[in-house]
């Protein structure tokens, strides 16, 4: 399901960080979400739509907009450009339901929130809501130069003394070694960042004996651009070119049918399709795929992945 | 290895044996299980160890073994929970925890555990010794320990229950259920089922 939105308020936060306000086109009331949950917005780029995924930052009980932060990303599809350079406050979306791929773990004792850059966004949320409900909790924020520490003001009326910022341009940065060591048990950490600092946190937590069920990240991949290719859908014999820039969903999306999706980032599996047959070599980018999956050759993540060349067949 | 249970909720346990991923663990034993204690002890992971002992018997014998380990020796159940509860207090993240014994102590200890954050992925359970029921009474909600047949009188309303299969996590505990609540006094006979 879609809403009819629009783009309310635009703030400039950053050089190449803009925050947006989202209100419904009819006034009306916008459900709640939980902590940890993004929205899907589609963009009206001069190619055709292009459906991004955002971490709402603003807090989940405001029923009168939701508020999201997107950084500029040069070398991308071209949705963070359009909404820096085109998109204007009156501006028409539509824009999905709310999903939660990265919950906060309700049992959790102890919760340690840790962002890198723009994955500020869903920690400011879930601190929102551990603010509210009395729980323990404390953010750890690192970003480029002290300019680039948006919303930490923000954070730091949630989280007060247990806010603590690394500003990597003083040449701060963070330790997970000592950020995890010696913790309570039940205590549950959360990350959102770039790759590296994802993967060195998970790989250290599992060092110092920490389960997954404790250790949470979120990583919204951008569809990478790649050669066009032809899909071809088996029940309808439909076959449609993805060009460049755009994702096999998106080029799916735009021929009128409409797969289920939630992320649209290669990390729930709800876009999953079975590939029937192809000529050139799947390029899996996605988070969800088991290597199994992967070298069975039979499925694929049509939300960021691709193939080199030719026509895939997909059971659709 | 026994046949799976008729209904899902029946705890299924596998043979125990070490978590290598952790970097702490603590060996919760209620029962007198030399085979069990010796194999995990012949093949000690790395990182430090606690042993909670809860039977006598079983105590006696890693005494003669000369286990070299952090060792909290308590002679019932009930007390080694609160010992449990007091290592758990102080624990941090890297602990795996392992719970041999009979199901009544093994779920209590796990209930403890589970009130300090710890999920199932740090738990690993095993039972051996008695087979004898923790029975929760689904009309007065009190719970009656050690019954090792197939009806039993529920110690907080005096009903003869049934006692099913169907086993809650949470409580620790099998549902019992009045046996005759249909036509009373009509029962099957009593039998020992869980020794």
């Amino acid at each position: 399901m879609q809403l009819d939105m629009r783009l309310s308020r635009i703030i400039e936060l950053a050089p190449g960080i803009r925050e947006f306000w989202l209100c419904r086109e009819d006034g009306g009331e916008l459900p709640t979400y939980s902590g940890g949950s993004h929205v899907v917005l589609s963009l009206p780029l001069p190619g055709g739509i292009q459906r991004n995924p955002y971490s709402l930052l603003g807090d989940p009980a405001d029923c009168n907009k939701w508020r999201i932060a997107v950084r500029r990303q040069e070398q991308s599809r071209g949705g963070s450009v359009w909404l820096h350079d085109s998109a204007q406050e009156g501006q028409a979306l539509k824009v999905s339901m709310p999903a939660n791929l990265f919950p906060m773990a309700r049992l959790g004792r102890h919760h340690v929130l840790i962002a890198g850059g723009i994955g500020v966004t869903p920690m400011l949320s879930h601190a929102r809501e551990l603010a509210r409900l009395g729980e323990s909790f404390e953010v750890h924020y690192a970003h480029r130069a002290p300019e680039f520490g948006v919303l930490a003001d923000e954070l730091r009326t949630l989280a007060g003394p247990d806010l603590h910022c690394y500003v990597e341009s003083r040449g701060e940065t963070i330790d997970f070694s000592k950020l995890l060591a010696r913790r309570p048990l039940g205590t549950h950490a959360y990350l959102c960042g770039p790759q590296g600092m994802v993967e060195a946190y998970h790989r250290i937590a599992s060092e110092m004996g920490w389960p997954d069920t404790h250790v949470h990240s979120e990583r919204f991949l951008a569809p990478p651009p790649g050669a066009p290719f032809t899909v071809r859908l088996a029940k309808t014999g439909k076959a449609i070119e993805v060009r460049r820039e755009q994702s096999m969903l998106e080029a799916i999306e735009s021929s009128g049918v409409q797969p289920p999706f939630l992320c649209r980032g290669g990390a729930c599996g709800q876009c999953e399709m079975e590939v029937l047959d192809c000529d050139s070599s799947l390029l899996h980018n996605d988070l969800f795929l088991s290597q199994a999956d992967r070298d069975s050759g039979r499925k694929i993540m049509p939300c960021v992945s691709r193939v080199t060349g030719g026509c895939i067949t997909v059971n659709l | 290895m026994t046949a799976a249970p008729s209904i899902k909720s029946q705890p299924v346990y596998h043979a125990i044996d070490w978590d290598q991923t952790g970097v702490e663990h603590l060996l919760f034993i209620a029962a007198d299980d030399p085979a069990t204690l010796d194999r995990l002890l012949a093949n000690r992971p790395p990182g430090g160890l606690t042993l909670v002992v809860a039977a006598a018997e079983a105590a006696e014998r890693l005494g003669v073994a000369g286990v070299t380990a952090r060792m909290v020796i308590e002679q019932n159940a009930t007390s080694a929970l609160h010992a449990l509860e007091s290592l758990l207090q102080q624990a941090t993240m890297g602990l795996r925890l392992y719970l041999v014994g009979p199901e009544d102590a093994i779920w209590q200890a796990a209930a403890v555990a589970t009130r300090y954050g710890m999920s199932s992925a740090e738990i690993r359970l095993y039972q051996t010794g008695t087979k004898a029921r923790p029975v929760f009474c689904v009309h007065c909600r009190a719970m009656t320990r050690g019954v090792r047949t197939n009806l039993a009188d529920c110690s907080g309303c005096g009903r003869t229950l049934f006692v099913r299969d169907h086993f809650s996590r949470r409580l620790g505990a099998y549902m019992g259920f009045q046996i005759d609540a249909e036509i009373p006094g009509e029962k099957p006979p009593v039998e020992t089922v869980y020794p």
